[in-house]
C-alpha cells in the first residue's frame, strides 16, 4: 500500500512539482475552493451578473492591495491605506464640485494628496526610523481628522464631473451593459506592478530590503531611497482607488474607508495572498487572487443572505488563518 | 603542594566534549578551579573557550566527560543548574535591565517577599552592602542605564555575589575596559579571590594572566593542550602554546609578482574600534589584517567599503582620492567586501540563489530598464559551474545550502562585477575543509589576474599561508609589517597581543 504511494509520488510529472510549489499554489486552490462552495450553497452565484459585480466590489480594495504588497514585501504595513484613500477621494469631489476646479486637475490634486502622504509615511519611516506600524497609525488618524475637517457630508458628483465618473459607469453597447471601464483599469495596475517586481532592478531592490536591509545595502542598494519610492507609489495606488472609490459610487464620501471592507481588506487580501509579514515574500498575482477570494466571500455571503456584520467576522477569522499559515511555513 | 591543592578543589571538567552539527567544538578538555585562585583560561579565537564556559554555565549541555562539584558528580544541563550550584558567569555583553535601578538588577529574579510583597528594604540595604563589599560607592537607586560600562561591570559582580557565587567566570571582562579601571577590576578580582571564590578568567592579554593568574589552562582548535602554574611559565611558553600546530598544505602557490600600489589607507579612523590604521595593497597582492577579536579590523573593511563613514585619515585609490559614500560608491569603484557574517550581512537568506548572485549587478543585465532574464540565467549558470556551485537549481533557497557554498554564491555576486580590490572577512569561517582549499584557489586565481586582496582572518594558518605580507593591529591601529618570509605564528600573535615590547627588550 505505502510502496504503492510512493511510486505514485515519483511519478508525478514535473509540472505537478512545480505547480504545488509555487507560493500561488495555496492561494489559487483556495480561490477555488471558495467559489466552488458558493456556487453550490449561494443561490444565483453563478449567474452572468455576479461576477461582473465582484470585479466592480474588489476594484477599489484591488488598487489599494498592490501598495499594501509593496509595503509589506518590505517588513512594513500601512494603516492608513483606507483613510488616504477615503481622504484622497473626498478632496477630489470636494475640489470638482466645492471648488469649481476642472475635474481632471481635482482628480491629480487628488491624488497629489495621496502621493504626498505616502512620501510623508516613507520619510519617517526612513529618516527618522520609526516603525511602519507606529507612523501609519498616526497619518491614519490624521487623514481621518482631515476628511472631517473638509467635510462632515456627502459631496453629490454630477455630470459636470463625467471624467471623475467614467471609471465607474457601466459602457452600453448596443443592448447590452459592459462592466465599467475601473475593471480593466485595475487588470492592467496588476499586469503593470507584475512587470515591475519581476522584470526590474527596482523590483529586485524591493525583495531583497524585505529579506534583510542591511544585506541589501551593503549588496549595494540604497535601501531608503527603496523603501521611500515603496510608500510614495502605495500612496499613488491609494489615490487612483480613490478616484475607482467616487466613480463607483458617484459621492466623495466623508465615510469613504472606515468600514471594515475598506481600511483593512487590502492588508487581508496581500496576506491571504501569499505575501509575508516578515518580509521579502509574496506577489502581486497572489494578491489578485487575495482580492478575488475576499471579494467572492463578501459576495457569496450576501447572497445567502448573511448580514454585513458575520462577513466582516468570517474575514478576520481567514486574515487569522492566513497568517498562521505563514508563520508555521516560515518557521520551517 | 597538591595535598592542599586538592583540598580546595571546587570544580573540575574532566574529558569535555561537545559537537555541534558537522562540527567538533571540543574535545577531551580538562579545567580544574580552586577555591580562591584565579585561573586563566587561554586560547585564540575559535579555540572553544566560549564553548567551554557555556557548558559550565548551563547554556550548552556537554556530550562527553565528567564534572565534579567538591568531588561530586554533577548534571548542569540548565542555567539554573549552575545557579544551584554557585557557578555564575559575566558575559562580554552584560546581562541587566537598562530601566532598572543597581539594586533592583541585583535581586532581578530573586526578590525577597514580606508578607506577599517585595520586601524593598531588604533589597536596598543588601543591595548597598554588597556594592560596599566591593568599595563601589554608587547610589542603588541609580538606573543602571546610567552608568559607566566598569561599573555596570561591578553590579554584575554584585549580581553574582548575591547568588552565593563559589565559581565565578568571566568572559574577557577586560577587553571594554580603560586603563584605569582595569586597575579597578583587578583589585576586586583579588577581593574576591581572598573570599575563597574560585575564578575563571578570559582573556587574550597575556600581561593579565601574568598579573593575575594562579593556573592557566591552554586550549586549541576545541582540544587541550595543557595547565601550567603560572609561576613557572613565560610569555614566549604561553604563545607557543596558542599557536604550535601542524601547518596543513591547502594554500595554493602562486607565480606572479605583486604590480602597482592599488588601495593606500593612511591615518585612518573610525567612531567604534579603528583609531590609526595605514596600510597599501598591490594589485596581485594577498594582505592580511591580523589581530584579535575586537582590534578593529571589521571596521576599518566596512569604511573601505563605504558601509560606515571615516572620522579621520584618507583613502586613495588608483592614486586618486577615494572616499566611498555608500557600498553602491565604493562597489562602483570596484571594491567588494565579503563580511564576516554571510548570514546577516551577506546573503539575502530566504531569497534564490540567482538572485544572490546578481543582486548587486542587475544594471548590467538591463535594457531600457528591463532586465533581461535569460541572459541573466546563463550568467548564474557560468558562475556556479565556474565555483562548483553545489545546488539543485538556481531557484534554490539559499538559506538550505551549507556554508561553503553560500560563501560561494557571495563570491559569485562580486566576481561577476569584476572587482579590483576585494576585502574578505573572515572568508572561510564555518566552512568545510574542502571548500577551504577551493575558495583559497579562487583568492589565488584572483590575485595572479591583478586584483588586491585584503583578507581578515583570525587563522593564523590562513594569514601565514595565504599572505603576501601581514599587518597586525591591535586596539585600532597597524602595529607592525611582516613580510612573508619572516612571518610566523609566534610572531604575529606576539604584536597581536602586546607583546613585542618584552620581546625586544
Amino acid at each position: 500500500m505505502s510502496s504503492a504511494q510512493s511510486a505514485t509520488v515519483r511519478t508525478r510529472p514535473a509540472f505537478v512539482s512545480t505547480l504545488l510549489a509555487s507560493p500561488i499554489f495555496g492561494p489559487a486552490a483556495a480561490l477555488v475552493l471558495v467559489s466552488v462552495f458558493f456556487a453550490i450553497t449561494a443561490p444565483r452565484f453563478l449567474s452572468p451578473g455576479t461576477f461582473s459585480l465582484i470585479l466592480q466590489q474588489v476594484m477599489v480594495v484591488g488598487v489599494m492591495a498592490i501598495g499594501q504588497t509593496l509595503i509589506i514585501v518590505t517588513t512594513g504595513i500601512d494603516l492608513s491605506c483606507g483613510m488616504l484613500m477615503g481622504l484622497s477621494g473626498l478632496l477630489m469631489a470636494g475640489f470638482a464640485v466645492r471648488g469649481g476646479l476642472n475635474p481632471w486637475l481635482a482628480m491629480l490634486l487628488g491624488i497629489g494628496v495621496a502621493v504626498l502622504f505616502g512620501f510623508l509615511n516613507g520619510a519617517l519611516v526612513t529618516g527618522v526610523g520609526l516603525p511602519a506600524f507606529i507612523v501609519t497609525l498616526g497619518t491614519m488618524n490624521i487623514a481621518w481628522a482631515l476628511k472631517r475637517i473638509y467635510s462632515t457630508s456627502t459631496i453629490t458628483l454630477t455630470d459636470e464631473q463625467a471624467p471623475l465618473l467614467f471609471l465607474g459607469t457601466p459602457i452600453k453597447v448596443g443592448g447590452t451593459e459592459l462592466p465599467p471601464p475601473g475593471i480593466l483599469l485595475l487588470l492592467i495596475l496588476y499586469v503593470v506592478a507584475w512587470f515591475m517586481m519581476k522584470y526590474t532592478a527596482a523590483g529586485r531592490s524591493v525583495y531583497a530590503v524585505g529579506d534583510n536591509i542591511e544585506a541589501a545595502r551593503l549588496a549595494g542598494i540604497n535601501t531608503k531611497r527603496v523603501l521611500l519610492a515603496v510608500y510614495t507609489v502605495a500612496g499613488m495606488a491609494y489615490g487612483i482607488a480613490a478616484l475607482l472609490q467616487i466613480a463607483r459610487t458617484g459621492v466623495g464620501d466623508p465615510n469613504a474607508g472606515e468600514s471594515s471592507n475598506g481600511n483593512m481588506d487590502a492588508i487581508t487580501a496581500a496576506v491571504i495572498g501569499g505575501t509575508s509579514l516578515f518580509g521579502g515574500r509574496g506577489s502581486m498575482a497572489g494578491t489578485l487572487i487575495g482580492v478575488m477570494i475576499v471579494g467572492i466571500l463578501r459576495a457569496g455571503l450576501q447572497l445567502m443572505g448573511i448580514p454585513t456584520t458575520y462577513q466582516v467576522l468570517v474575514t478576520g477569522v481567514l486574515v487569522i488563518a492566513a497568517v498562521s499559515v505563514d508563520q508555521l511555513t516560515h518557521r520551517k | 603542594m597538591t595535598a592542599q591543592a586538592t583540598e580546595h578543589l571546587l570544580l573540575q571538567m574532566q574529558g569535555i566534549g561537545k559537537e555541534f552539527p558537522g562540527v567538533k567544538a571540543l574535545e577531551g578538555v580538562h579545567l580544574s578551579v580552586r577555591a580562591g585562585q584565579v585561573h586563566a583560561l587561554l586560547g585564540e579565537n575559535g579555540a572553544g573557550k566560549s564553548t567551554l564556559i557555556k557548558i559550565l554555565s548551563g547554556a550548552y549541555t556537554r556530550d562527553e566527560g565528567e564534572i565534579l562539584f567538591e568531588g561530586q558528580p554533577v548534571d548542569i544541563r540548565t542555567p539554573a543548574d549552575a545557579e544551584r550550584l554557585g557557578i555564575s558567569t559575566i558575559y562580554q555583553e552584560f546581562n541587566l535591565t537598562q530601566h532598572m535601578t543597581i539594586a533592583e538588577n541585583i535581586f532581578l529574579g530573586h526578590l525577597p517577599k514580606k508578607a506577599g510583597r517585595v520586601d524593598w528594604s531588604t533589597v536596598r540595604r543588601r543591595s548597598r552592602e554588597l556594592l560596599d563589599s566591593l568599595d563601589v560607592g554608587l547610589d542603588v537607586d541609580m538606573l543602571t542605564g546610567s552608568l559607566t560600562v566598569a561599573q555596570q561591570q561591578m553590579v554584575e559582580i554584585a549580581k553574582a555575589l548575591n547568588r552565593n557565587t563559589r565559581v565565578l567566570i568571566m568572559d574577557e571582562p577586560s577587553a571594554v575596559l580603560g586603563e584605569r579601571d582595569i586597575e579597578r577590576l583587578f583589585d576586586v578580582v583579588r577581593r574576591l579571590q581572598a573570599s575563597g571564590i574560585g575564578i575563571v578568567y578570559i582573556s587574550h592579554r597575556l600581561k593579565e594572566i601574568f598579573e593575575l593568574a594562579d593556573e592557566v589552562t591552554v586550549l586549541k582548535d576545541g582540544r587541550y593542550v595543557d595547565t601550567r602554574r603560572v609561576a613557572d611559565v613565560t610569555m614566549d611558553d604561553l604563545v607557543r602554546l596558542m599557536v604550535g600546530r601542524d601547518l596543513v598544505d591547502v594554500f595554493p602557490k602562486r607565480r606572479t609578482k605583486p604590480g602597482e600600489v592599488v588601495l593606500e589607507v593612511s591615518g585612518l579612523a573610525q567612531p567604534k574600534l579603528a583609531r590609526d590604521v595605514s596600510f597599501s595593497v598591490r594589485s596581485g597582492e594577498i594582505v592580511s589584517l591580523a589581530g584579535i577579536t575586537g582590534s578593529g579590523r571589521t571596521e576599518v573593511a566596512r569604511v573601505i567599503f563605504g558601509a560606515d563613514k571615516a572620522t579621520s585619515g584618507q583613502m586613495r585609490l588608483g592614486g586618486q582620492p577615494y572616499r566611498p559614500r555608500s557600498p553602491r560608491d565604493a562597489i562602483n569603484h570596484g571594491v567588494a567586501l565579503v563580511n564576516e557574517d554571510r548570514k546577516k550581512e551577506g546573503l539575502l537568506l530566504k531569497l534564490q540563489v540567482f538572485f544572490n548572485i546578481t543582486v548587486s549587478g542587475l544594471d548590467r543585465l538591463a535594457r531600457y530598464r528591463v532586465l533581461r532574464l535569460k541572459d541573466e540565467k546563463s550568467l548564474v549558470a557560468k558562475w556556479i559551474e565556474s565555483l562548483r556551485i553545489k545546488t539543485p537549481g538556481q531557484n534554490f533557497m539559499v538559506v538550505n545550502m551549507s556554508g561553503g557554498n553560500q560563501q560561494k554564491v557571495v563570491l559569485a555576486r562580486w566576481l561577476s562585477l569584476g572587482i579590483k580590490v576585494f576585502i574578505m572577512d573572515e572568508p572561510t569561517r564555518g566552512i568545510d575543509v574542502g571548500s577551504k582549499a577551493e575558495i583559497y584557489q579562487i583568492m589565488s586565481d584572483l590575485a595572479e589576474q591583478g586584483v588586491a586582496i585584503i583578507m581578515i582572518s583570525s587563522e593564523l594558518p590562513e594569514v601565514l599561508g595565504m599572505s603576501d605580507r601581514v599587518i597586525v593591529m591591535r586596539e585600532g591601529r597597524t602595529v607592525k609589517e611582516i613580510n612573508r618570509a619572516e612571518a610566523t605564528e609566534e610572531l604575529v600573535m606576539q604584536y597581536a597581543v602586546g607583546h613585542e615590547e618584552a620581546v625586544a627588550g
